[in-house]
């Protein structure tokens, strides 16, 4: 459906949905990210649930990046699946200081895993790293299990407009990613042009199963 | 509803999620619990079984599956049987499966297929609201498109290729699964934007001009053929709506404190915002196009955000916005809930409902319905038991607190209302007043005129010298006057004038040997007496003369002048004995020469008299000559035997000035018409009554 998509037309439409607990600052991220980037005249103040952003990518193509906010509350974890169909990537945020939400992220990413399989880029987002003292999810937890499940890993402060715009950019290049993977693999569909993508690209993306316990995926982390 | 007894609609378990060929996809209820691709797999496969005659071992290896993926579900809600379930399966077996099987409907027979599609065929005549959208206003779109000639021409075929296409497949005889038809609208979408963007023939046309060709294409193929493709009999769109409705009406105790949403219910603000968006919610059932129904969506969503950003302050979450909707989507309760999604779902272009604005709401209405539809006592944050009884309508739910603030909410306006009416009432009274004392100025304005009217006539009396009109000339108009005449209404008009001719023919006469000025303008004064006061006895007489010769009663002032001239001498006295009540207050004596510079009408009679006065003195002598034939007080006979032949042309010329001068005075009308019908004017008598008659 994503290719579909992206052959229609040269504008490529690209869309992430934010998942997470209530309360984890979804919102707060995608408003940071709008209004650093615009004036904020220009943002539609009315609501921050549904964005969009137009970039440019390093190939000269215009992109437009679509988040979707969801609804955090327990209640409606079950409509997930409405949302992130045929969503490209996904941001998994939680909060640091909340080991709660961590969990909640957990069964996002197993729920993303079983019904997107390689199909969708997840980065999971620690928010509120202005809260360093009452943080209750290390760095490390955090990170190692990004790693086994083929995501990457963040942490940003939207109060303190730290590592935000970072999410979006890399989730860009992500889904930019694994869309041309896509098309590669459309025309030659060799099993290996995993590595042919790893040799290529400087941002690598790890893919699904194949990273769990791999190194393929591990570079992208490193240096955030 | 408890959690074990959810309908398959929104699976909530990991298992329920995946596609049941496990293959990774996730499925949908409508698919038996199998991705799209399996379903249309397994799909073929049994096609291509049946066809080979082998029914029964896919029926019954379908009747397993179903129960397989029903484990979970079976809710009664589900059950409501299909009516062609109910024909083909007995009752136990469809509570098995409860899934729309697009199998239940291969084993059908040619037969029952017929009369399902009769069925569907009537009921989409019962619908028949989708009038055929006028080919010409497309044409008109397409002409307005900004693409190259060419791609114009490419796009009207690939739109008549699918319309044909799918009607093709509507009318087949063959079995028929929505999701085949979807697909296949899908893929020529897919190949229409292909063709938008790559083909040569719209090779000058910019991005947007490429955007709005696909949107054309989609619209008009989806508007034209709106009727198939909404609500197919072939689906169970319209038993899904029947449910969703009937669910929505027993979640009626909902409020938004059990959603835990910003709606102030008591805020009329916030209550106005909640009805547009439910007006634009119910309005998605309108629309023909999935892209006009996505708009609505839209503008619904917007008027939410609105009112969330007036209650929270601040741009809305997805977390506030996702339980308003669906406050508003209960409170709303639209008609035909899933046959709008789905035929969106199906049937516009795939990526419209996957990014952009649009999408998104669309996304957020269909988790609204899932939310609706599963909703269960934990999910509002109540005891099951509780939401049972409330389900049930056992319990009727109402919180005193808010119960008062509703009432209290409810009197505020009655009290609002009651001021706005109190207002109304006082700009109603305000306006009736000014209307009688508007209503007393006009009398009285009317009192005044009379007044000054009659002071001024008063003031300045007309003195008319009478105008002698040679006999012979008169009975000549006369003639003529018959002559032409002869016609029927003439006749009859004479005739039933004949009558009262008669009757008042003494009075008449009486008045006519007058032959002074002073006894015209006695007349004269008679009549605008008689328009405050009508004097019955004299209105009958100007009735007759007047219509008879000109249905004209305004002409009749002139024979009044005529009469004293041709009556000649007769006694005035008599006159004055009849009329003396109505005469006597007023003075009679009108003067010419006084009035002259008052009065335009009196100036022109002054010339008029003037000119013709070689004129009134030969009608002086000729007057007489034959005073008694000229008068129509004779009767008749004596009208037919005045004739003398001569020419009627000489006559207009003397009697123009009196006609003119004579109606200034007496009301007012346009003076030019006289001169038309000056000859026949020596036939009437009394042109004065007639005119205050009218």
């Amino acid at each position: 459906m994503s290719s579909r998509r992206s052959r229609s037309g040269p504008t490529l439409n690209f869309k992430a949905v934010l998942l997470g607990e209530g309360c984890v600052g979804k919102t707060s991220l995608v408003l940071r990210y709008m209004e650093d980037k615009f004036n904020p005249q220009h943002l539609s103040t009315l609501q921050a649930s549904f964005v969009t952003k137009k970039v440019t990518l390093p190939d000269e193509r215009r992109a437009q990046l679509n988040i979707w906010d969801t609804a955090g509350q327990e209640r409606f974890h079950a409509l997930g699946p409405i949302y992130y169909r045929g969503s490209d990537g996904a941001l998994l945020v939680y909060d640091i200081t909340d080991h709660d939400s961590f969990q909640k992220v957990k069964s996002w990413v197993r729920e993303l895993k079983q019904m997107r399989g390689t199909e969708i880029s997840l980065i999971i987002v620690g928010n509120k790293t202005d809260l360093e003292e009452q943080r209750a999810i290390s760095y490390a937890d955090a990170f190692h299990y990004a790693q086994t499940v083929g995501a990457l890993y963040l942490e940003a402060s939207a109060k303190e407009n730290e590592g935000v715009a970072e999410i979006f950019e890399l989730l860009t290049h992500l889904m930019l990613e694994r869309l041309s993977q896509r098309e590669r693999e459309t025309e030659p569909a060799s099993p290996l042009r995993l590595q042919a993508l790893d040799a290529d690209d400087a941002v690598s993306v790890s893919d699904g199963e194949q990273s769990d316990g791999t190194g393929t995926g591990q570079r992208s982390c490193c240096g955030i | 509803m408890s959690t074990a007894a959810r309908p398959p609609a929104l699976r909530l378990g990991q298992q329920d999620l995946k596609c049941r060929a496990s293959c990774g996809y996730y499925g949908t209820p409508q698919n038996d619990g199998l991705c799209s691709k399996c379903f249309r797999d397994r799909n073929d496969k049994q096609r291509k079984m049946l066809k080979a005659g082998d029914m029964q071992p896919i029926l019954s290896g379908s009747h397993s599956h179903s129960h397989a993926s029903v484990s979970s579900g079976g809710t009664s809600d589900r059950r409501s049987p299909q009516h062609f379930q109910v024909r083909e399966t007995p009752k136990k077996q469809v509570d098995k499966e409860p899934d729309t099987s697009t199998l239940q409907k291969k084993k059908f027979t040619a037969v029952l297929q017929k009369t399902l599609q009769a069925g569907a065929q009537r009921i989409a005549q019962q619908r028949g609201y989708v009038p055929d959208p006028t080919e010409s206003q497309f044409v008109k779109q397409l002409q307005k498109l900004r693409i190259p000639d060419d791609g114009k021409r490419k796009l009207k075929s690939e739109i008549q290729r699918l319309d044909s296409e799918i009607r093709k497949y509507m009318n087949s005889n063959s079995s028929k699964n929505i999701d085949e038809l979807s697909d296949a609208v899908q893929n020529t979408y897919t190949k229409v934007a292909d063709i938008v963007h790559n083909d040569p023939r719209f090779e000058i046309a910019t991005n947007e001009d490429r955007e709005s060709a696909i949107d054309f294409f989609e619209k008009v193929v989806m508007t034209q053929n709106h009727k198939f493709l909404f609500s197919p009999y072939f689906t169970t769109d319209e038993e899904s709506d029947m449910k969703v409705q009937k669910r929505i009406r027993q979640l009626s105790w909902i409020t938004s404190k059990h959603l835990d949403c910003s709606i102030d219910e008591v805020n009329a603000e916030a209550r106005d915002l909640v009805y547009s968006a439910i007006s634009e919610l119910v309005g998605i059932d309108s629309y023909y196009s999935p892209q006009e129904k996505l708009q609505c969506t839209v503008r619904c969503c917007r008027h939410i955000f609105e009112l969330l950003k007036r209650a929270t302050g601040g741009p809305a979450s997805a977390d506030d916005f996702l339980p308003a909707l669906i406050f508003v989507v209960l409170k709303a309760n639209p008609v035909r809930l899933h046959s709008n999604i789905n035929f969106v779902t199906r049937f516009t272009n795939a990526s419209r409902v996957m990014s952009g604005e649009g999408g998104y709401y669309f996304t957020n209405l269909c988790s609204a319905i899932a939310f609706i539809e599963n909703l269960n006592g934990e999910s509002l944050g109540i005891s099951k038991e509780e939401f049972d009884a409330l389900m049930s309508g056992q319990q009727p739910f109402s919180s005193p607190w808010e119960s008062a603030l509703m009432a209290c909410e409810s009197l505020h306006l009655i009290s609002e209302n009651m001021k706005q009416m109190e207002r109304l009432q006082k700009k109603n009274g305000d306006i009736s007043s000014a209307i009688a004392a508007f209503e007393k100025e006009l009398i009285e304005f009317q009192l005044e005129v009379t007044e000054r009217v009659d002071t001024v006539m008063a003031k300045a009396p007309l003195t008319l010298l009478p105008i002698k009109t040679p006999a012979f000339l008169i009975s000549q108009a006369r003639a003529q006057l018959l002559h032409e005449g002869e016609a029927g209404h003439y006749q009859a008009n004479v005739l039933s004038g004949g009558h009262s001719l008669t009757v008042h023919s003494g009075m008449v006469k009486a008045s006519i040997p007058a032959e002074e000025s002073g006894l015209a303008l006695k007349d004269t004064s008679i009549s605008s007496i008689g328009r405050l006061s009508p004097l019955p006895n004299l209105q009958q007489p100007d009735n007759l003369f007047a219509s008879p010769i000109f249905n004209y009663a305004a002409f009749d002032a002139v024979s009044l002048l005529e009469e004293p001239s041709s009556g000649g001498s007769t006694d005035v006295l008599m006159l004055g004995a009849e009329l003396q009540g109505g005469l006597t207050n007023i003075n009679y004596d009108f003067d010419l020469s006084d009035q002259s510079g008052e009065n335009s009408t009196a100036e022109e009679a002054k010339l008029n008299l003037e000119e013709f006065d070689p004129l009134a003195q030969s009608s002086a002598t000729a007057a007489a000559v034959e005073p008694e034939t000229s008068l129509l007080d004779t009767t008749m006979d004596s009208l037919i035997d005045s004739d003398v032949p001569g020419s009627c042309v000489s006559l207009p010329s003397p009697l123009k000035p009196e006609v003119a001068n004579y109606r200034g005075f007496s009301n007012f009308e346009i003076p030019s018409i006289s001169c038309n019908t000056g000859d026949f004017s020596s036939l009437g008598h009394d042109a004065g009554p007639s005119e205050g008659h009218k």
